[in-house]
């Protein structure tokens, strides 16, 4: 289902947390929320879960305004800090399935077939509250995903795993989005995630809607120096306007535009050196040709970002 | 020594199965026992209610259930005195000097203790919990059901802190049932009669079968949320 939504205000006493003129999500697609602690991805998941109401703005499905209470009955949200009531996780799914009146037959189908996929079938049986922290979030990613909701809204699906848990269920998520949701939305401060998991991505810096778009545009040309600097490019003020250069941009020689960067250190990794430096004070990490010599540290050199890769937001 | 002298005193009332004691001690436990569960009934849901709901004076209405959880018992006995003497508005319907008359007094006691440790266990519940059950669709009365369910190890310290004051207090019961032999008679009443009385010992032995009921109660309590909190 296509979502929108139109002159979005959230206010939490008096600052005002999410600022959204019109914002367009498209149905049967994975958009990903992306962006800093605090920027107000919660809060735009708990808006579109209709748990919390905006001071002004509507969110509209398919075109008409769907008022909050309805709208909770259409999606399935995981928090970012699972949450169980007390008993087994089969417990715990099958009072959501029935809270949501599927009958007692299609409860066990449907738990069956999620906890497999999940990889939780052994899980089944143990407390809820008992379980490491990457095993919750499987067992709350398919709570939600066995609610079988037109819209599935996922907040930060990896919080709270590292290391291996954490690629393997990375690895899996899409394929798991694909089979069991529709429509998805999931909010994440990661941009690998977001790239990894997501067809459309919104960034959201400070409450509001900085760029929106399939991801190969909003990785490949951010709108604006704000989001750049966010999805890790480096930003230099350049004449007219900021100069950005994506992750990786930077040469030793060649054509294209060119700064100088103080050397802070030369990295010998074996395989590739990589000098570390910064320019104009932002840090920079560029990989040292195999014959070159190393530039002593301290010293100043001259790199070269290539013209095609940059990008230039006037003022 | 009277202090050991009464501990022996307690130890032969029981040893003889005293029928004084017996008495007093078995109406101790009515009394305070149904005055505790009644307040259980009504505070719990009060409880949630004050620690879920939003409304205009919610501070106001806190701070004086957190007041009334120090509330002097002798007050409360007062007022229920003056409510249910036969010259009060409830004069009536006779309770004055009864065991009812006392249940009603310690109800009014264990009430805001009752409230006020089911609102703290309730509001210490992760937010997104109830942000769940709402997503969910549960209702109001579900909704209620699986919060305090969740929250039953803060609703034991509920029953034993609203126990505790009411098996303990002796203002309240002397006022409103006038501590008479074979009616309104509990432990507290009792020790302060022997008290009075210049009977220390005997005073003790009751202190001590107090203190041991309470103990009792409070073990039983303690394992069961020892059990689920485990």
């Amino acid at each position: 289902m296509d979502l929108v939504l139109r002159g979005l205000e959230v206010r939490f006493g008096r600052s005002l947390v999410l600022d959204i003129g019109e914002l367009r999500l498209f149905g049967e697609r994975v958009t990903a929320v992306l962006g800093p602690n605090g920027a107000g991805k919660s809060t735009l998941l708990r808006v579109l879960a209709g748990l919390v109401r905006p001071a002004r703005g509507a969110v509209l499905i398919d075109g008409a305004p769907v008022p909050a209470r309805v709208r909770r009955g259409l999606v399935a949200l995981s928090f970012q800090r699972p949450v169980f009531v007390s008993g087994t996780v089969r417990e715990n799914l099958d009072l959501a399935l029935r809270l949501r009146g599927v009958p007692r037959q299609e409860r066990e189908a449907r738990i069956s077939s999620v906890a497999e996929a999940c990889g939780i079938a052994e899980l089944l049986r143990r407390p809820a509250r008992a379980l490491s922290g990457g095993e919750a979030q499987r067992a709350n990613l398919a709570r939600a995903l066995a609610l079988q909701a037109p819209l599935t809204l996922l907040d930060e699906p990896l919080a709270g795993i590292d290391g291996p848990a954490r690629r393997s269920l990375l690895a899996e998520l899409r394929g798991l989005l694909r089979r069991f949701a529709r429509s998805v939305v999931l909010v994440t401060h990661d941009p690998e995630e977001a790239s990894r998991l997501a067809d459309d991505v919104v960034v959201l810096l400070e409450g509001r809607v900085h760029a929106c778009g399939p991801k190969s545009e909003v990785f490949r040309r951010p709108p604006d120096a704000a989001t750049a600097a966010f999805l890790g490019w480096t930003v230099l003020p350049g004449e007219g306007g900021d100069v950005a250069v994506p992750p990786g941009g930077f040469r030793f020689g060649g054509d294209g535009f060119r700064f100088r960067m103080r050397v802070d250190a030369v990295l010998d990794r074996g395989y590739e050196r990589l000098v570390e430096g910064a320019i104009a004070g932002s840090p920079v990490t560029v990989p040292l040709p195999p014959s070159a010599p190393a530039p002593a540290v301290g010293s100043e050199v001259e790199v070269v970002a290539l013209p095609e890769a940059v990008e230039r937001f006037s003022e | 020594m009277e202090l050991w002298e009464g501990v022996v005193e307690a130890v032969r009332m029981v040893a003889r199965a005293d029928p004084y004691l017996r008495d007093v001690a078995l109406r101790t436990l009515l009394v305070s026992g149904s005055a505790t569960l009644l307040a259980m009934a009504v505070g719990v849901p009060l409880g949630y209610l004050l620690a879920r709901a939003r409304f205009p004076g919610r501070t106001v209405v806190l701070t004086a259930v957190h007041t009334g959880m120090g509330l002097p018992p002798v007050i409360a006995g007062l007022v229920i005195f003056l409510l249910f003497v036969r010259s009060g508005p409830f004069g009536g319907l006779g309770l004055i000097y009864t065991p009812q008359a006392m249940v009603i007094a310690q109800f009014v006691i264990a009430l805001p203790m009752v409230v006020g440790f089911t609102a703290a266990a309730v509001a210490s519940l992760p937010v997104e919990f109830s942000e769940l059950l709402a997503m969910l669709g549960a209702g109001p009365l579900r909704t209620m059901w699986l919060t305090v369910r969740e929250a039953r190890l803060g609703l034991l310290a509920a029953v034993m802190a609203g126990f505790g004051a009411v098996i303990s207090e002796v203002g309240a019961s002397m006022t409103v049932g006038g501590n008479l032999a074979g009616s309104t008679r509990v432990l507290t009443t009792a020790i302060v009669l022997e008290a009075s009385r210049g009977e220390h010992a005997r005073a003790i032995a009751l202190g001590v079968i107090l203190l041991a009921l309470a103990l009792a109660v409070n073990f039983i309590l303690t394992s069961f949320q020892q059990r689920r909190g485990a």
